[in-house]
């Protein structure tokens, strides 16, 4: 299963930076990451090459953490790539609760993360559309 | 299941003729201590009767600070316990040896009662010293023969540690103090219900809902049970739940139980909620005559299944002087814990803090979230801050603002936790 880390945590100076240490001491590498806030606190989401060692590391120093399941779509870099997507997504009604994305190669690949309501109907909608999905070898060694 | 069978088991009339004897034996006793030396009433023929003996209220003690209340000679005295007098004269109370005996034979009712026997290893973590509950507890379990650690309050790895090599099965520890402990279990990765021996928790000293009680049986995979005392009494051992858990036995051989309304002073029907007032029956050095506790309970009408006739009370409510007022409404902060205790996703620690803003009250209520129910979506987290917001309203009728904070963020105390911050202009 691909997943991000989705961390709860007080909308405050120094919260963030206290996540991206334990990161950094375990050598985890951060692919992309998304901010979503309700005020007072919020909900940080983290891509990482090595899932499980960040996972591990942040429950160790009793960060609220939980593992999210996710689809990386990758995409040409040009315009139109993601509409053409999304276009697919909607004419399939699968609903996405969260989205973000990131360049990998500029003007050549880049990817979008998606967390979706259904999971296994998103994906076969869209390898039967043709769209190469990245494996959790692939965000580690990309 | 009896620790002394005759007075726990008692009937109604017996016991109630028991004390009348013991009062009118008190209000003689009480005439030798400079306060009660012009006592309208000397003795009584009905308990009814006794109503005419005016309340004694702790300000009175303070007053009379130090000797004004005892009775013997200073020399008779063994012991004195203390309040920390941090507003005026400290509350001070003197024992005799016989006081002493009388309330460790107390306390070791008390704990065999629930279960506790001279194979158990109790695990005292209430301060010594001048605080009744290191004492009262020490002196109790020793004398119905179990191990007794005298580890008193803090250090929650040597805690851990003494519970384990020690193979502690009882423990007495203050409720807020008890969830602490509970995530030191947890950073240090051991699941008491299995790396322990833990089967009894004795709970007191601070007022705490049944959802908190409930919660810790579940973390530790224990029995939990309340104890009410303090100190003007003795300290603990005053009452104490039995094992059906349904409202604190007051044992009546050593107290008359009333509950009155707090304004009028009137005594309010059994079932209705007033200041329990209570007055010593066996003590020497210090006996005190319809003491004003300042706690909010309310006597339970009925014969507990257990079978003793000693009056019960329900779980303390708080302290008449802990109630809040929020632009005008009445609360407690008892009511704001049992509320939030029962949500699923709700930690362990919360904090209640009141301000002035435009020159209204505002209430907060901060809340951690649990760290193992977190599913990791921002729209979890704002149905259990709408859904904590909408059940306070509910109970309190105030709305508050409830934030919600990381696990392990709020402050800990060692002692009695202080969960209210009232930061209003005064």
């Amino acid at each position: 299963m691909t997943y991000h880390l989705s961390i709860f945590m007080e909308n405050r100076p120094g919260k963030l930076e206290r996540i991206t240490k334990i990161l950094a001491d375990h050598a985890v590498n951060i692919r992309a990451i998304s901010l979503a806030s309700a005020g007072e606190f919020g909900v940080a989401k983290f891509l990482v090459d090595n899932g499980e060692t960040a996972y591990n590391a942040l429950k160790e120093q009793n960060i609220t953490v939980s593992k999210r399941r996710i689809l990386i779509i990758l995409l040409s870099d040009e315009p139109g790539a993601m509409h053409g997507l999304l276009q697919v997504l909607a004419e399939n009604e699968i609903n996405l609760e969260d989205c973000y994305g990131f360049v990998i190669d500029r003007g050549n690949q880049a990817a979008l993360v998606i967390e979706a309501e259904k999971y296994p109907q998103a994906e076969g909608v869209l390898r039967e559309k043709g769209y190469k999905l990245l494996s959790d070898e692939e965000l580690r060694s990309l | 299941m009896f620790w002394d069978k005759p007075v726990e088991t008692m009937e109604e009339e017996a016991l109630r003729e028991l004390q009348l004897r013991l009062l009118n034996e008190t209000l003689a006793k009480a005439a030798g201590a400079p306060f009660y030396r012009d006592l309208p009433v000397r003795e009584v023929k009905s308990l009814e009767d006794f109503r005419a003996v005016p309340f004694t209220k702790k300000q009175d003690l303070r007053e009379n600070f130090p000797y004004g209340f005892l009775r013997t000679d200073l020399s008779e005295a063994v012991r004195l316990h203390s309040s920390s007098g941090t507003t005026g004269n400290p509350t001070v109370v003197f024992h005799t040896m016989d006081d002493l005996e009388k309330w460790t034979d107390q306390v070791a009712r008390c704990l065999y009662m629930v279960g506790v026997r001279k194979e158990d290893v109790f695990q005292n973590t209430m301060g010594y010293g001048l605080f009744t509950g290191g004492l009262g507890f020490q002196y109790g379990a020793e004398k119905l023969g179990a191990l007794t650690i005298p580890i008193g309050p803090g250090n929650s790895r040597r805690q851990i540690w003494f519970m384990q090599t020690f193979g502690t099965t009882v423990v007495h520890i203050l409720p807020s103090y008890a969830l602490r402990l509970y995530s030191v279990f947890e950073e240090m990765g051991l699941d008491p219900k299995k790396d322990t021996k833990l089967r009894i928790f004795i709970i007191g000293s601070e007022p705490h809902s049944e959802e908190l009680r409930r919660q810790i049986e579940e973390l530790y995979g224990v029995k939990a049970y309340n104890s009410y005392g303090l100190s003007e009494m003795c300290g603990p051992g005053v009452g104490f739940e039995c094992p059906y858990q349904d409202g604190i036995h007051i044992w009546e051989d050593r107290y008359i139980v009333e509950v009155i309304d707090p304004e009028t002073g009137e005594t309010v029907p059994d079932g209705e909620e007033g200041e329990l007032v209570l007055t010593t029956l066996q003590k020497e050095a210090m006996p005190l005559l319809r003491y004003r506790t300042g706690d909010l309970t309310s006597v339970i009408p009925g014969r507990c299944r257990c079978g003793r006739v000693h009056k019960r009370v329900a779980r303390i409510k708080g302290r008449a002087d802990d109630m809040l007022i929020i632009n005008g409404v009445n609360l407690f902060p008892i009511q704001i814990e049992k509320t939030i205790m029962k949500i699923p996703g709700v930690g362990k620690n919360y904090l209640i803090e009141i301000k002035t803003e435009n020159f209204m009250d505002k209430l907060y209520v901060k809340v951690e979230v649990d760290r193992e129910i977190f599913a990791g979506t921002l729209s979890g987290l704002t149905e259990l801050q709408n859904r904590i917001t909408e059940e306070l309203k509910g109970e309190i009728l105030v709305t508050p603002t409830v934030q919600l904070v990381e696990p392990g963020s709020l402050p800990v105390w060692e002692g009695k936790a202080k969960r209210v911050q009232d930061m209003r202009n005064k």
